[in-house]
């Protein structure tokens, strides 16, 4: 199991925010200890990327905190970045710059001296299979190798807490079974992991504990087999789908078919 | 610390991160330089470096012409202005990739890097911009200065130094009427405003630039050394009467114009400097994402206007109207799209301003009032050919431009028909309005048959040279990477186009002012000109888009 915990490295107190009319997020709290990997779930819309948003620094919440590491994200942002390491949604990259380039400039603005910079973005970039094209422009890169070089800038500078959202996405089956173990690796060392996906089977191999957003509110939140006691069902999927779902999967997927092909079913 | 630079340590100081800075401005400075991916692109020469030829060769233009020009005020006062003129346009059309990246907002923003660190790499990325410009702009006409005109070498080297520095307000005076918008409106109403901003300020930097030398020509006494108060109200004048100043050659009010322009320099620079952030390109990256909605009804449907379905209705092939309802739903909602077509209706219509101010209208049946077959309505129609441009290199570039996988995998029998139809969204929805409203305005100031007929002439050539052009950028609508040479490609195609439409357009006057009895075949002739070019063109983009594939 996981380091010992005694505070938590991820703290959401009342965490809320609105745009105009609508509450993306409304009055999150949780608490995440040192070591845990936290799954993040929730269908789309459900608040989560604003929620790491909000939590990384790059939205302010319209009220409460969002503390790392005991610095509040608001108030020590600086303090709070520094420790923190960011996957984001968006993908999104300098793709003008090679992918050396952008880590030689991740590194630098996480004050990594160069060499040490320039040795870790090579033995990322070497285990990820992209050493070969490291001196080109990132422009031609397909969306896995582009998540690479996300992943690679994200832990170059070894931060205690992790906030990835959707990792995998683009990854081949290899690479995403070697960071889904790293990920293990990293929180064995005590290292905090806040993991935001749709993608429920790894979600349910990786994560410690799983909270499950739904219109910007917490509705479950607990491990696998807590999940499944609470509503009953066999499976992540199932639960997700119980807690979540606005109508019977079944009808939905029969009304789809019969608008693809134009044929009535029973 | 005692071992501590002394540049470290007053970055320090200051509150800047010295490591994070250098390779922010390392990094800008890459960005700045390198290739990207969409036509020009292609070439060996990176962006930026084509832009600066561009503009090299305007400079020195400016400074053939000013050669015999022997007051030194006027001189500087010209190029100075030029140098500030082409700045300004520059920042506002390249205004989120040269001030504010809308990436970094994504990129930077959950990183430890301080605004204050952010801010002075912005400064640092923009002197890298701006400088050059200012530099290629002016060195041509401190050269030559340096040999015409007295002070010599130290001329030269202060007009350069002036024009710099007038240069560099120039652009924090962009920013500025762009952050202080922000300032005073509300982020939604500062986003439906944000484009017109664009026009706007294009409409009053061109008209200032007309007017100045009708101001200067309506009274000489403006260019005595006993000048008037108008030296103060007009930025060039600064710099140029510190230029004179700083030769040795000024006198009292000289001092006062140093004054003036070192002050408001910094205060400009400052100001607006202090108003760039992170937080600051977070709106900017919302900006450039989020859509108008001005057109729609509040149930969300689309508001269409008489010549959308006029447009519509004009149209053949399935692709073809795939393309034209593709254009207009993105020349409806794509705020950056739209900023960067529409100061393309703001040129003609600051001539027509001045134009009108300066009693230059004629109908084309009759000779200019001051005889010189070039005079500024010729230059108005001129820039109602240059719209095309605008519309040309816009409609093939956007943010999403890897969306246009969809061309190249959906089954299409002629994929030139998509660029057929949104084309013909840019005639229907943006030509035939504009030169209707053109046709409007010359009516106030001439016979309405010279107006239409006016129209009548320039419109079948903006068609053709809207036909023509697509050949220089012959690609799907929407499929291309957004470039940051567009401005500086796009003078470098008005020359082209000036050189050889303005010819033709004053040929066609005089043939009509000597036969008027011509006219109709005339007319005639140059829209079955338009025809043929729009025909053989499309041929050719068939070809040309037949062999297309997907660069994503």
């Amino acid at each position: 199991m996981n380091t010992p915990v005694t505070e938590g490295a991820i703290v959401f107190r009342d965490l809320t925010k609105r745009f105009e009319d609508t509450e993306a997020v409304a009055g999150v709290n949780l608490t995440i200890p040192r070591g845990q990997i936290c799954g993040y779930l929730g269908p789309n819309g459900a608040g989560k990327t604003t929620t790491v948003k909000m939590a990384t620094g790059m939205l302010r919440p319209t009220s409460g905190t969002a503390v790392i590491e005991g610095f509040d994200i608001g108030e020590s942002p600086l303090e709070a970045k520094a420790r923190i390491g960011v996957v984001p949604e968006t993908g999104a990259l300098y793709e003008n710059l090679t992918p050396r380039e952008y880590l030689s400039l991740v590194g630098h603005l996480y004050h990594l001296n160069r060499d040490e910079a320039e040795g870790k973005a090579e033995t990322f970039l070497e285990l990820f299979g992209i050493a070969d094209v490291s001196g080109r422009t990132m422009t031609s890169f397909s969306r896995g190798m582009k998540q690479k070089v996300l992943i690679s800038a994200a832990l170059l500078h070894n931060p205690s807490v992790l906030f990835l959202d959707e990792p995998l996405s683009g990854l081949d089956a290899n690479t995403a079974m070697v960071l889904k173990e790293l990920l293990r690796e990293l929180a064995s060392q005590g290292k905090t992991i806040f993991y935001c996906s749709h993608v429920l089977e790894v979600v349910e191999k990786v994560c410690d504990r799983i909270v499950i957003l739904n219109d910007g509110r917490i509705i479950a939140d607990g491990n696998v087999e807590e999940l499944k006691d609470l509503t009953s069902a066999a499976s992540l999927e199932g639960v997700f789908s119980e807690l979540t779902s606005t109508g019977d999967l079944p009808d939905i997927v029969r009304a789809f078919s019969e608008s693809v092909t134009g044929v009535k079913g029973d | 610390m005692s071992g501590e630079r002394p540049g470290r340590h007053a970055a320090r100081e200051n509150g800047v991160d010295w490591q994070q800075l250098k390779a922010l401005l390392v990094a800008g400075i890459k960005l700045d330089l390198r290739t990207s991916r969409g036509g020009i692109g292609r070439g060996k020469l990176p962006p930026f470096v084509i832009a600066l030829i561009t503009y090299a060769v305007m400079g020195l233009l400016m400074a053939v012409g000013l050669r015999s020009q022997g007051d030194l005020f006027v001189y500087s006062l010209f190029a100075i202005s030029a140098a500030m003129f082409m700045t300004a346009l520059a920042v506002i059309m390249e205004y989120v990739t040269i001030v504010v990246h809308p990436d970094d907002f994504e990129i930077l923003a959950h990183r430890p890097v301080s605004s204050r660190t952010y801010f002075w790499a912005k400064i640092g990325n923009m002197l890298f911009y701006v400088t050059p410009i200012a530099l290629v702009m002016t060195l041509p006409s401190a050269v030559i200065g340096s040999y015409s005109l007295e002070p010599g070498f130290l001329f030269g080297l202060f007009h350069v130094l002036g024009g710099v520095v007038a240069c560099l307000a120039t652009a924090a005076a962009v920013v500025l009427i762009y952050t202080g918008t922000l300032k005073v409106v509300s982020y939604q109403r500062f986003t439906s405003i944000m484009t017109y901003v664009h026009s706007g300020v294009t409409l009053v930097l061109v008209l200032a630039y007309f007017l100045l030398p009708k101001m200067i020509e309506d009274d000489p006494m403006l260019l005595s050394l006993n000048r008037g108060a108008w030296v103060y109200a007009a930025p060039p004048a600064w710099f140029a009467g510190s230029v004179e100043l700083l030769t040795g050659t000024g006198g009292s009010q000289n001092v006062q114009l140093l004054l003036m322009a070192a002050a408001g320099s910094a205060l400009v620079i400052a100001a607006a400097m202090n108003t760039i952030s992170l937080d600051y390109s977070r709106k900017i990256s919302e900006l450039t994402t989020s859509s108008v909605e001005a057109d729609e009804h509040s149930d969300g449907r689309v508001r269409r206007r008489p010549f959308f379905r006029l447009g519509l209705a004009s149209l053949g092939t399935g692709s073809e109207r795939a393309g034209f309802v593709l254009m207009d739903a993105y020349m409806r909602r794509d705020r950056k799209l739209r900023s960067r077509v529409y100061p393309a209706f703001g040129l003609p219509l600051a001539v027509y301003l001045t134009a009108l101010i300066r009693h230059d209208l004629h109908s084309p049946f009759v000779q200019s009032p001051d005889g010189n077959p070039v005079a500024l309505q010729e230059i108005m129609g001129l820039y109602c050919i240059f719209v095309s441009l605008f519309f040309t290199t816009a409609m093939t570039q956007t943010e999403q431009w890897k969306a246009s996988w969809l061309f190249y995998a959906a089954p299409l029998e002629d994929p030139s028909g998509v660029l057929r139809g949104a084309r013909r969204l840019v005639i229907w929805r943006y030509l035939i309005p504009f030169f209707l409203l053109l046709f409007v305005l010359l009516s106030l100031a001439m016979p309405v048959l010279g107006a239409a007929t006016f129209v009548l002439i320039v419109f079948p050539m903006c068609l053709a040279a809207f036909a023509i052009l697509s050949l220089a950028s012959p690609h799907m609508p929407l499929s291309q990477e957004v470039e940051r040479t567009r401005q500086a490609r796009q003078v470098g195609f008005f020359m082209i186009l000036g050189t050889t439409m303005i010819p033709l357009l004053i040929a066609v006057q005089l043939m009509m002012q000597n036969r008027p009895a011509a006219t109709g075949p005339i007319v005639a002739t140059l829209w079955g000109l338009a025809w043929v070019a729009e025909r053989l063109v499309g041929a050719r983009l068939r070809r040309k888009l037949a062999r297309g594939e997907f660069t994503g």
